[in-house]
């Protein structure tokens, strides 16, 4: 799902290498110093691996930032010594939301995880989540740095989402979050054509756009095209209550809705380019493709990718709705079981990655943006204004505000980027969506076994190729080809016999 | 003490280990998962599923569909192929071969990868295509697995055969049909047996060449990525099955005249 490139890789095989030849042997130093074992399981890519060129340095007025060791063997090193206790953290990766759940469900033990927060949900339904501590949000703990850095608005989503009665923040925080929107080439798209999730089934763009390959981000995309005229009517957006309609249309799961989902679908099957996970970034950036249906974070990544190469690409938010996602660490039961130890080290895990210079790391390292605002520490902000505000020299700039994020006060000015004007299409817009790009967002939920059957059954009809399309020639040469094979044999039967 | 000696049956364990660890154990949970519900409870649900399926059904066709228009392109290109290295009297015959033998060593999703840029060159646009091109993509994939058991039958034909049918008045065309081509059949069955079944599973190469269509393998995928473990056991256990049978039939073929190169 998030990758950045082959030269990442080779460096994360290496580096899991040496991680698993640098097992520490049990109390050979002779030490009386305890043990915990920490097992973490986090998206592939998603985490700072260190080993940074001297020339990425970050440079920030307040002081240069640069991964040196990876953030495992620094957070290693900071638990031992700030709490006198040695940690030692088996860290592995998982491909998709899926694959992780069918690893917990095989048996597969760990500690924190990270997945997505329609997978948290299912799995706090399940009741297999340990609830985060009382000491995690004790906000005068100066190592609590994720209570303390995490953004106002953030914090209000996992505060008044519930499910089956329970708070998201009980068992969850945060780590990346984003939204969903299409890049586009300028040269071929109109930004008014990019800004609708029409543009997957427009004739305009036979066979030029790439839609995601699974089915939770294309039901969203199928919705917010269905419904288009509804979402966009002035009294559906003037309504007092727009944000909880537009919750309810966009996680709507009636079987007359699936239908038209799977109508949609099937003709932006014959429409697009291709269904894809990972290849669509590539393919913008050659320029396969004019437009890609993507994730604010990889939208970023492959904004910068084609940077290099001077082609220009830009981001559009559709006007109907975005899918505003988020992934968190949660501690499972299964892991932490009643271990005080290991659960103290799950949280100072998650603190230490929320610290705001582990924070900048993991950010230039991965691409994605952050849940973490800084709070008292304003070094997340200068970063964001390090990437993307405007050279002195610059002509056209534009003032891009995103006080929405980093404090709760209202029409608050006090965090704006004075960016080149170009840049509010592209990848600022994408790293911190706009504030009217937020308005328009909407969580999709975690769906019951019932709703989620029926939507599966929906995509892979999508997917497969149904037996009543069959062309007659097709059944006349089926039938030709088995005669033929069938007198085949009987001859050479014959002959034997 | 004497010295150590090993039966033969002693040898055989390590392998018969692997097997029952590797094959008969999964396949054993195959089986099981094929014909419980999510409940665990016994049931044929699955089996009657699949087959009343519309979907199910289709991607069965169109999955055989591909199989058997790779399988035909793959012998197409393969058998006259075959037939002029083998009876060429080339000195660099082995090198020939070689080159055939060769893409077999790069790594597929790289040789793929390539392809595909080939073919954006040529098509303009992949997208338009894509039957046509899991076609292509599966024969580049599998014509070297057609090409040398065709070749390893005809090389090692015997010469006298076709030298006694030339002297009872046959032209050379009536020598290949009557000779050469029905002494072949084994080499053609067992280049059938590699490129067919492999080609109905394969879905890496329709995800590369963007065919949004499933077919037999990604099929399995799409059903246990939506927790299905029941259903896509069934599919697996039915796709067993369909192989099996295959096997069966061109094993018949090829015990005929086993004195072939026949590769399985």
């Amino acid at each position: 799902m998030r990758k950045k490139g082959i030269y990442r890789a080779a460096v994360m095989a290496l580096s899991s290498i040496l991680l698993c030849t640098g097992l520490p042997s049990f109390a050979a130093s002779g030490e009386e110093t305890p043990e915990v074992t920490l097992r973490v399981c986090n998206w592939e890519e998603y985490i700072d691996l260190g080993d940074w060129d001297e020339e990425e340095t970050i440079d920030l007025e307040s002081g240069d930032i640069i991964g040196e060791n990876s953030m495992v063997e620094d957070f290693e090193a900071w638990y031992e010594e700030t709490y006198g206790i040695k940690v030692h953290v088996e860290y592995s990766t998982f491909g998709t939301n899926e694959d992780l759940y069918n690893m917990l469900t095989l048996g597969d033990v760990y500690d924190l995880v990270c997945p997505s927060e329609y997978m948290i949900m299912k799995l706090m339904a399940e009741d297999k989540l340990e609830p985060l501590s009382e000491d995690f949000f004790d906000e005068t703990d100066e190592n609590n740095y994720y209570i303390n850095g995490v953004s106002p608005y953030i914090r209000s989503i996992f505060e008044e989402n519930e499910i089956e009665g329970e708070a998201w923040a009980k068992y969850a925080a945060g780590y990346m979050w984003g939204i969903t929107g299409i890049v586009y080439n300028p040269e071929l798209v109109t930004k008014e054509d990019a800004s609708s999730w029409n543009i997957l089934n427009d004739p305009a763009y036979y066979r030029q756009v790439t839609i995601k390959d699974n089915v939770r981000d294309s039901y969203f995309a199928a919705l917010g095209a269905l419904k288009s005229d509804l979402l966009t009517s002035e009294e559906f957006l003037q309504d007092p209550d727009y944000s909880k309609n537009l919750e309810a249309e966009m996680n709507d799961t009636s079987p007359e809705t699936i239908a038209l989902v799977q109508e949609y679908l099937q003709d932006v099957k014959k429409n697009a380019y291709s269904f894809e996970t990972d290849s669509g970034k590539a393919d913008m950036v050659t320029g396969k493709v004019a437009a890609n249906y993507q994730w604010s974070g990889d939208a970023v990544y492959t904004m910068d990718q084609a940077d290099e190469d001077d082609f220009t690409l830009a981001f559009a938010v559709p006007e109907e709705s975005t899918n505003i996602y988020f992934d968190g660490w949660v501690m499972l039961k299964s892991g932490i079981g009643e271990d005080a130890a290991k659960q103290h080290a799950a949280e100072a895990f998650i603190n230490f990655n929320s610290r705001p210079d582990n924070v900048i790391r993991n950010m230039y390292y991965i691409g994605y943006t952050s849940v973490i605002s800084g709070g008292e520490d304003e070094r997340i902000f200068e970063y964001a204004d390090w990437c993307y505000g405007a050279e002195e020299d610059e002509e056209e700039v534009e003032d891009y505000n995103i006080s929405y994020f980093f404090t709760d006060e209202e029409d608050s000015e006090d965090y704006v980027i004075t960016a080149p004007a170009e840049q509010v299409d592209r990848q600022l817009s994408a790293q911190y969506p706009s504030r009217e790009a937020i308005e328009r967002s909407s969580i999709m939920v975690y769906f019951n076994n019932e709703q989620n059957e029926a939507i599966n059954q929906m995509w892979i009809s999508v997917r497969c190729y149904n037996i009543n399309d069959v062309p007659v020639w097709a059944w006349i040469l089926t039938v030709c080809a088995i005669a033929l094979v069938a007198v085949f044999g009987v001859r050479n039967a014959k002959r034997r016999g | 003490m004497g010295k150590i000696s090993f039966s033969r049956k002693s040898l055989g364990i390590p392998y018969t280990l692997f097997l029952v660890l590797f094959v008969v154990a999964p396949l054993l949970v195959l089986i099981y998962y094929a014909f419980t519900n999510g409940q665990g409870q016994f049931t044929f649900a699955n089996l009657v599923g699949f087959f009343t399926n519309p979907n199910t059904l289709g991607t069965l066709f169109y999955s055989v569909a591909v199989a058997a228009t790779t399988t035909a392109v793959c012998l197409l290109l393969a058998y006259p192929t075959a037939y002029i290295l083998a009876k060429s009297k080339l000195k660099a015959k082995s090198v020939i071969v070689m080159t055939f033998i060769m893409p077999m060593w790069i790594n597929f999703s790289l040789r793929i990868t390539a392809l595909k840029e080939i073919l954006t060159l040529i098509e303009g646009n992949l997208a338009y295509y894509p039957f046509l091109n899991a076609v292509i993509g599966m024969t580049y994939d599998f014509l070297p697995f057609m090409i040398l058991p065709i070749y390893n039958t005809i090389v090692k034909l015997d010469e006298s055969l076709l030298e006694a049918a030339r002297d009872l008045g046959a032209n050379e065309t009536e020598a290949f049909l009557k000779v050469t081509l029905p002494l072949s059949v084994p080499g053609i069955v067992s280049g059938i047996a590699m490129v067919f079944l492999p080609a109905m599973t394969n879905y890496v190469v329709l995800d590369m060449l963007y065919n949004s269509t499933y077919i037999m393998g990604s099929l399995i995928g799409g059903y246990f990525a939506a927790y299905n473990w029941n259903g896509g056991s069934m599919i697996a256990l039915i796709l067993l099955a369909i192989i099996c049978l295959f096997t069966l039939l061109t094993r018949g073929a090829e015990e005929e005249n086993s004195r072939g190169g026949a590769l399985l």
